[in-house]
């Protein structure tokens, strides 16, 4: 989540509140104050409010929410002499371009660094790291209308911003900066797509770089944006960018968009409406609100509302690119009103609570051990084969779940068994007092299913076989079990000293003294037995979605 | 008060006896060296008195030996005077220093003298030095002079060993002590009732024995069991799943858009199987994707690729667990939660591990609203411990209104403990769900940070044995709860 900084002085001046009093509101509006300096404030906004990315759409929010400022914000878009032709070559490869015209902006160093800024969190966040959206800004007074949306091949050149020389597409690609790390997203294409003016210069080859020769300078007044992707998107981002611009003083003028069989005119900065009837706002939120109530919520928010009585009319703000249903409205009408104000109430539902059948039986298993004197301990799942088969002396389990992308060559599967893990532990723990006697109850999964295993250990200088039969023969006693011991060729024990259980004639478990290479693998220096049981096997473990 | 040892000792002498260390020894049945021991700590006490003597032993040489077979020198020499030898004719019969020390020591007793150059009988004495003798090999050295000891010394025909003796008198047992006094108590003590007539031995009870280790449950595994039993008290019905799920249930279910960010293999562990899916509730959702279906949303736009949800993963929030039991208890009420491990793609470190456990609620039912999740989670947390509790909107795909419960805890402030929401219609629509789905959740492993006071979370899925013995099953200085 993209992390902002702003200006105090900017701030206060803008919102026209202190600082003490945005500090206090500011994360009931819906956010996470990062940082407290002298001279700024560092705020991580959530990923749905892509227009608090800037100043100017935090200085829109709050003084909405600190009564400065109620209701719908009104953004004007003049008519516009403006023409972009799109090509139907471009379809495949990024078939949607919308733009504005923004005039008279003084453009200060202050105002592009807010540009860039903003520019590269929309990229990130509706973008998709630029897949979905990417914005170009441009100097206007050198772009020579009308323009034309196309795809052209990999030998199209023209200078790239950054570059003095000509460089073709393919070159771009291989070697600007910027092409080195966005050209995945044209990855197996042939065409590529280029804004091209009347003079058949290249302006911007989208999602990648701009051309140089409309870079924006101090000396620009007048810009031209565009915004290239697939979907309504690109509106979204085109219209938190143009409002943000608005709201700095530039006046927008609109552009025509001609496609083969339609004409778009954009920006549209009207405003959808949806419609919310009250009770839903009532039944969702719980409690009963005043109409006056839901719709000085509403203004805060900066909603226009044109009609209530038992419905609400309501309008969104063109830079709202998160409303995609009634209930986001029904959210900022919650804000709108204050969290802090809702008095919590306990739901009336009444049901009985049942405990699930695999934690009974975990439980039981807890209490067995913990009488014989045993230790919990939990481990990770995740594991890796070397400690899991090779170092056990056991063949490698084919059940397993193997993970596509690790991040370490410790966590590459999850385990299928938990001994391993509770030898690897005693390994850990060389330099703590013996007799060491641990036990873990948990999962494991084969065959995409999770199953329910107890396993445990022990060791001292004198640990044997015998005692690891006793607490066999204990725990099977305590789960009331008729059960049966048959030979094992389990190459973790040591031969003529390991034991398969069976229930039922299913193998349910095995136990025996652990082999001394094991022991030698983990620097183990004193005998160890231990045991491990599938209680999936002998017990209904219930409902395992 | 005496000890076991020192009683036995006292109770096996005779008072006012001197004993040597052996005889006490064979009489007590003890060793030499407990004997010792026991006699000093009597002494320091006042029951016993220590004499130590020294014993001095005589004993022929073989020299002696040879004299009192053979005759001594003197004696010889006198014989062959008397039959008249002269003194060359002797000192040839028993040789010239033989008959020089006979005829200096008959000189020194005055027996004979030498006038003229000739050996003359004076007078005659017994020889003492034989019958001396004769005492020392019977072991009556006692019976000789000092005078004639100091001369066989001299004259090398006896040797002299001395030695020390320890010798212990007993000087009186006091009248308390002569009970039994039992140290251990024993079957047989039981079965005799012999402790009736005895004491008990009283122990230092200051001294520590050896360390024990109890058998206990995990405190982390104590913490999920606190927060399981809150569940079941507020009549919540434990469910439990699989950690491989389809990305349908973990992701799509929920309205994750497929291109989000939380679904990349950046974060999210994928495995590269796929299981089939196609049924109602599939298509709904992918419609709900697409284009908001009947659900009065917009979707997400783009197209909505059944593979991609047909990818498993492990699952990355038990949140995939509670969607799919809620599509198939889609009746209200329902009211269901869910401890169990989830999985991130994450390095570890202090506060991230790739695996961990998480707590999920859900209240499905037709009379509740967002109040009434305020109130549930603030029943939830008032049970746990905390008695502040305030809320803050939050954001999460899945939940419409959303909101962060933050807990007030002494020395850190307002902490963030989760989050809550109530499920979209983009969720809940699509797989039937008859009504609102209250929800919330939380990183269990933070809850236990703050109770067990920890800063590194891997050392609850790394334990060590130290710290787990340590770390009481109830602790007298929890703060809160």
């Amino acid at each position: 989540m993209p992390v902002i900084q702003l200006f105090w002085d900017e701030l206060e001046r803008l919102v026209g509140r202190g600082r003490e009093e945005i500090l206090e509101k500011l994360p009931m509006l819906g956010c996470d104050i990062e940082r407290v300096e002298e001279e700024t404030i560092d705020i991580e906004f959530f990923p749905n409010r892509p227009d608090l990315y800037s100043v100017e759409g935090v200085v829109r929010a709050l003084r909405g929410f600190l009564d400065v400022e109620h209701g719908y914000r009104e953004y004007r878009v003049e008519k516009g002499d403006w023409k972009v032709t799109v090509e139907s070559q471009v379809f495949e490869v990024r078939p949607r371009i919308v733009s504005c015209i923004v005039r008279d902006i003084e453009i200060t160093d202050e105002v592009i660094r807010s540009l860039m800024e903003i520019q590269e969190d929309l990229h990130w966040t509706i973008g998709r790291n630029r897949r979905k959206m990417a914005i170009g800004v441009h100097d206007l007074s050198k772009v020579y209308f009308p323009l034309r949306y196309t795809a052209v091949d990999s030998s199209f050149s023209f200078i790239p911003l950054d570059f003095e020389n000509v460089m073709s597409v393919g070159e771009i690609l291989e070697k600007h900066p910027k092409g080195k790390v966005y050209s995945f997203i044209l990855e197996g294409k042939d065409r590529f797509p280029m804004i091209i003016d009347s003079r058949d210069e290249a302006i911007s080859f989208p999602p990648i770089i701009n051309a140089e020769k409309t870079r924006v300078t101090e000396d620009t007044t007048d810009l031209f944006v565009d915004v290239t992707g697939f979907d309504n998107n690109v509106d979204s981002a085109l219209n938190i960018l143009t409002t943000m611009l608005s709201d700095r003083g530039g006046k927008i003028e609109e552009v025509e968009i001609m496609y083969p069989d339609r004409t778009e005119i954009t920006p549209d900065l009207e405003g959808k409406t949806m419609t919310v009837r009250k009770d839903e706002i009532e039944s969702l939120l719980g409690f009963e609100l005043e109409n006056k109530e839901i719709e000085l919520a509403l203004g805060k928010m900066r909603f226009g509302v044109s009609k209530s009585n038992t419905e609400f009319e309501i309008r969104i703000p063109p830079y709202r690119a998160d409303i995609l249903h009634r209930w986001d409205i029904i959210e900022d009408i919650a804000i709108g009103y204050g969290y802090n104000r809702i008095e919590p109430e306990y739901p009336p539902t009444t049901t009985i609570g049942m405990r699930h059948s695999w934690n009974e039986i975990r439980d039981a298993s807890k209490e067995i051990m913990t009488g014989l004197g045993y230790l919990e301990v939990i481990t990770f799942t995740l594991t890796n084969e070397r400690t899991q088969y090779e170092k056990m002396r056991r063949k490698f389990n084919a059940d397993c779940i193997q993970v596509m992308h690790p991040i370490t060559e410790e966590h590459t599967l999850i385990r299928t068994d938990i001994l391993p893990k509770l030898i690897e532990l005693l390994s850990m723990n060389r330099h703590h007092t013996l007799p060491q006697k641990i036990f873990e109850v948990g999962d494991v999964v084969t065959g995409m299913k999770n199953r329910l295993r107890l396993a445990a250990c022990s060791t001292h200088s004198r640990a044997n076989f015998s005692e690891v039969r006793s607490a066999v023969q204990a725990v099977m006693k305590e789960l009331d079990l008729e059960w049966g011991v048959t030979d094992c060729d389990d190459g973790i024990f040591i031969e003529g000293r390991r034991g398969k259980i069976t229930v039922e004639e299913k193998d349910a478990g095995v136990f025996g003294e652990i082999h001394p290479e094991v022991l030698e693998n983990f620097q183990i220096m004193n005998p160890v037995v231990g045991f491990e049981i599938d209680l999936s096997t002998i017990f209904d473990t219930g409902i395992v979605l | 008060m005496l000890s076991p040892l020192e009683l036995a000792l006292l109770k096996s002498l005779e008072i006012g006896r001197r004993f040597s260390v052996d005889e006490a020894a064979e009489l007590s049945g003890m060793k030499k060296d407990t004997v010792f021991k026991v006699v000093q700590y009597l002494k320091e006490k006042g029951l016993a008195e220590i004499e130590t003597r020294i014993i001095r032993e005589y004993s022929l040489t073989e020299e002696g030996k040879k004299y009192l077979e053979n005759g001594f020198p003197e004696e010889k020499v006198l014989r062959l005077l008397d039959e008249g030898r002269a003194l060359n004719e002797i000192e040839k019969e028993i040789g010239k220093k033989e008959a020089g020390i006979g005829i200096g020591w008959l000189r020194k007793k005055g027996i004979v003298a030498i006038e003229k150059g000739r050996v003359k009988v004076k007078e005659r004495k017994p020889f003492e030095e034989r019958e001396a003798l004769k005492l020392l090999e019977r072991g009556e050295a006692f019976r000789i002079s000092d005078e004639l000891l100091r001369v066989l010394l001299k004259r090398k025909l006896v040797s002299i060993e001395e030695h020390k003796e320890i010798y212990v008198k007993i000087l009186e047992i006091p009248e308390a002590e002569l009970k039994e006094v039992i140290s251990d108590l024993t079957p047989e003590i039981l079965l005799t009732g012999k402790w009736k007539e005895a004491d008990f031995l009283k122990y230092d009870i200051k001294i520590p024995s050896e360390d024990i280790f109890t058998g206990k449950i995990h405190p982390y595994e104590r913490i999920i069991s606190e927060c399981r039993k809150i569940f079941l008290e507020m009549g919540f019905t434990e469910i439990k799943g699989n950690y491989v799920q389809t990305s349908f249930w973990n992701f799509d279910a929920l309205f994750q858009p497929q291109d989000h960010p939380a679904r990349d293999m950046q974060d999210t562990f994928y495995l590269d199987e796929y299981v089939d899916l196609k049924d109602e509730q599939v298509e709904a959702v992918s419609k709900t994707h697409e284009n908001g279906w009947k659900t009065g949303s917009t979707g997400w736009g783009g197209e909505w690729s059944l593979k991609r949800a047909e990818q498993l993963v492990l699952r990355t929030h038990t949140t995939a667990i509670t969607i799919h039991h809620l599509a198939n208890n889609s009746e209200p009420p329902v009211k269901a939660f869910c401890i169990d491990r989830v999985f991130r793609r994450e390095s570890i470190d202090a506060t991230h591990l790739p695996e961990f456990e998480q707590l999920e609620g859900v209240v499905l039912d037709r009379k509740v609203g967002f109040r009434d999740l305020l109130g549930l989670l603030r029943e939830f947390f008032l049970k746990m411990g905390f008695e502040d509790v305030r809320f803050r909107p939050g954001y999460f795909p899945y939940t419409e209104p959303s909101v962060e419960p933050e807990v007030y805890v002494e020395g850190l402030g307002w902490v963030e403990l989760g989050g809550a929401g109530i499920f979209r219609e983009e969720v809940t629509l699509p797989l039937g769900i008859k009504d609102k789905v209250l929800a919330w959740g939380l990183g269990i492993g933070r809850l236990a940070m703050l109770r067990l006071g920890m800063k590194d979370l891997r050392r609850l899925y790394v334990p060590d044995i130290g710290w787990l013995r340590k770390t009481p099953v109830i602790s007298s200085k929890k703060g809160g709860k």
